[in-house]
C-alpha cells in the first residue's frame, strides 16, 4: 500500500473515524484505525463495541490531492498516536507506505516515521445492512431531536434499556423518547416519505451523541437503514453504524399526564435564570432541591439549605391559570429541560405537589414535552 | 263421503303434528328460560359481590387514595420502587421515580 495525501483533509477524516475508537477497546486491534487504499481512494474505519464509523476519501476530491501508488490495507494503532503524528508532520502533504508486511512508513518533507502496523485481515468485519428500505432524515432536525431527548437518557447500567433513546416511526411520524425515570423528554415530528414504514427501536444515547458530533451542520440529509440489531446512518461518504439495545422500552405514554390544575406560561430564559441562581445555593446544601410556589397570582422560586442559607426570587411570568401550587424538585433537571427549549415561551403544567409536572412550548405544545418528577419534602 | 273423511283425517293428523312440534318448542323454551333466569341471578350475585368488594377497596382515605395505593405510597416513601421496571429495588439517593408515581397516583381507565 502506498498513497500520498493532503494532510489537513486527511486529518479531518481521521478525526471523524477516531470518534468510534476507544483506547480501552477489549480487542486490541480495535484501538487502531483500518486503512484500505484502492483505485477509488482511501477507506478509513474505526470501531468499538457500540459504534463503527467508516469514511471514504476519494481520488476525485481535488482538495485532497490524493494519489494512490499501490493498493493495500493496514491497521495503524493506537489511533491517537497515528493522528498525533499526522497532525505534527511538517509538510502540507504526506505519504504512507506499507513495507515488509505491516511495517509502515509515514513521510512528510524531510521527516520520516516507521511504525508497526497490524494485519488488516484480523480487523472485525462491519455488519452488512440492507439499504433497500432506507429513509432519509434532515440532518439539522435529527441533531436537534437527539440533543433535546438525550438529556433524559439514563447513565445507570442497572436498566440498560433506559440508556437508549426510544425511536418510534409510525404513520409518517417520528417519536423520540428518553427517560431515566426521574425525568422524561419526548419529541414528535412528521417525516415525509415514511408513511409506509413502521419501526420501534432503542438506540444507545451515547451512540447518538457521537453521531451529532460526526454530522456537520453543512450536511442536508442522512439516509437511515435498520437491520435486526444494528442501525446505519449514511451520508455521501460516511457510514455510521450503531448497535441497537435489546428488549422492550417501558410504556412511557401513561407517564405523561393529560390534564393539569395549574398552567404557568413564561419565558424559558427567565425561569432558567431564576433556577440557576437558586441552584447555586442548593448545590452547596445537603439536598439539591428548590421549590416553585404559585400563590396569590405570584410565582416564586426558593431554596433553603439549613446549613448554608436561603434564596428566594419572584419570577416574572406572562400568564397564570388555575390553583395555587407548591412543588419541589431537583433544579438540575429543570435547568437541563429549559436549556433544550432555547429562548421561547414555555408553559408549565402542574397537577399536584406529588405528581410529575411537564413543560411544553406555549405554542405547538404536542410536539415537544419535558416531564420532571417532584421530590417529596418533609415539610 | 269417504273421500271427505280421508281428507279430514289427513288434515287432523297434520294439525296434530304441528301441535306436537309447538308443544316441544314451548317446553324447550321454558327450560331455556329457567336456565337463563338462574344464570342471570348468579351473575347479579357476582356483580353485587364485586361492587361490594370495590367499594371496600375504594374507601377513600384523607389523601383520596385507595388502601392498596396508600400501601404503595408508603413503600415508595420508605425509599423503594413500586413500579414494574424497578420493582422492590431501593430508590438511589431517594431520587424520585416517574414510573412509581404513575402506579401510585396515575389515573386508571
Ligand atoms: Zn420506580
Amino acid at each position: 500500500m502506498k498513497f500520498t495525501v493532503n494532510r489537513a483533509i486527511f486529518l479531518k477524516k481521521l478525526k471523524d473515524v477516531q470518534l468510534a475508537v476507544s483506547s480501552r477497546a477489549t480487542i486490541p486491534i480495535l484501538t487502531g484505525i483500518k486503512l484500505i487504499a484502492d483505485s477509488e481512494g482511501i477507506k478509513m474505519t474505526g470501531s468499538n463495541s457500540d459504534i463503527s464509523i467508516e469514511t471514504i476519501l476519494t481520488v476525485s476530491n481535488e482538495a485532497a490531492e490524493l494519489t494512490i501508488d499501490a493498493p493495500g490495507e493496514v491497521v495503524l494503532q493506537p489511533a491517537r498516536f497515528f493522528s498525533d503524528i499526522v497532525n505534527k508532520l511538517p509538510d502540507e502533504t504526506f505519504t504512507v507506505e506499507v513495507k515488509n508486511g505491516v511495517q509502515t512508513s509515514i513521510t512528510s518533507a524531510s521527516s520520516a516515521f516507521v511504525i508497526n502496523g497490524l494485519d488488516a485481515v484480523n480487523y472485525p468485519r462491519l455488519p452488512e445492512i440492507d439499504t433497500k428500505d432506507a429513509f432519509t432524515l434532515p440532518v439539522n432536525l435529527l441533531k436537534k431531536i437527539i440533543k433535546q431527548t438525550v438529556i433524559a437518557v439514563s447513565t445507570h447500567e442497572s436498566r440498560p434499556i433506559l440508556t437508549g433513546i426510544h425511536f418510534i416511526i409510525k404513520d409518517g411520524k417520528l417519536k423520540a423518547v428518553a427517560t431515566d425515570s426521574h425525568r422524561l423528554s419526548q419529541r414528535v415530528i412528521p417525516i415525509e416519505g415514511t408513511e409506509n414504514l413502521s419501526y420501534d427501536l432503542v438506540i444507545p444515547g451515547k451512540s447518538l451523541q457521537e453521531l451529532t458530533r460526526l454530522l456537520d451542520d453543512s450536511l442536508d440529509e442522512i439516509e437511515v437503514s435498520v437491520a435486526e440489531n444494528q442501525i446505519l446512518f449514511k451520508t455521501e461518504d460516511t457510514y455510521f453504524y450503531s448497535r441497537l439495545l435489546e428488549g422492550n422500552y417501558p410504556d412511557t405514554n401513561r407517564l405523561i399526564p393529560e390534564s393539569s390544575s395549574t398552567q404557568l406560561t413564561l419565558e424559558a430564559s427567565t425561569l432558567l435564570g431564576a433556577v440557576e441562581r437558586a441552584s447555586l445555593l442548593s448545590h452547596e446544601g445537603k439536598n439539591n432541591v428548590v421549590k416553585l410556589t404559585v400563590k396569590d397570582n405570584s410565582v416564586e422560586i426558593t431554596g433553603n439549605s439549613p446549613e448554608v442559607g436561603r434564596v428566594n426570587e419572584q419570577v416574572t411570568f406572562n400568564d397564570l391559570k388555575g390553583e395555587d401550587m407548591e412543588i419541589s424538585f431537583n433544579p438540575d433537571y429543570l435547568k437541563a429541560a429549559l436549556t433544550t427549549f432555547g429562548s421561547i415561551e414555555v408553559t408549565l403544567k402542574l397537577i399536584s405537589t406529588l405528581r410529575p409536572f411537564v413543560l411544553v412550548p406555549s405554542e405547538n405544545n404536542d410536539e415537544f414535552i419535558q416531564l420532571i418528577t417532584p421530590i417529596r419534602t418533609s415539610s | 263421503m269417504l273421500d271427505t273423511f280421508t281428507e279430514l283425517e289427513a288434515q287432523t293428523e297434520a294439525t296434530l303434528g304441528i301441535i306436537k312440534t309447538m308443544k316441544d318448542e314451548v317446553s324447550h323454551l321454558t327450560e331455556e328460560n329457567n336456565v337463563l333466569r338462574m344464570e342471570n341471578q348468579h351473575l347479579r350475585d357476582r356483580l353485587a359481590e364485586i361492587i361490594k368488594q370495590q367499594s371496600i377497596e375504594k374507601q377513600m382515605t384523607d389523601s383520596g387514595l385507595t388502601k392498596s395505593r396508600l400501601n404503595l405510597e408508603k413503600i415508595y416513601e420508605d425509599g423503594f420502587h413500586v413500579c414494574n421496571l424497578f420493582y422492590g429495588s431501593r430508590r438511589d439517593g431517594d431520587e424520585p421515580c416517574a414510573f412509581c408515581l404513575e402506579v401510585i397516583y396515575g389515573e386508571r381507565k
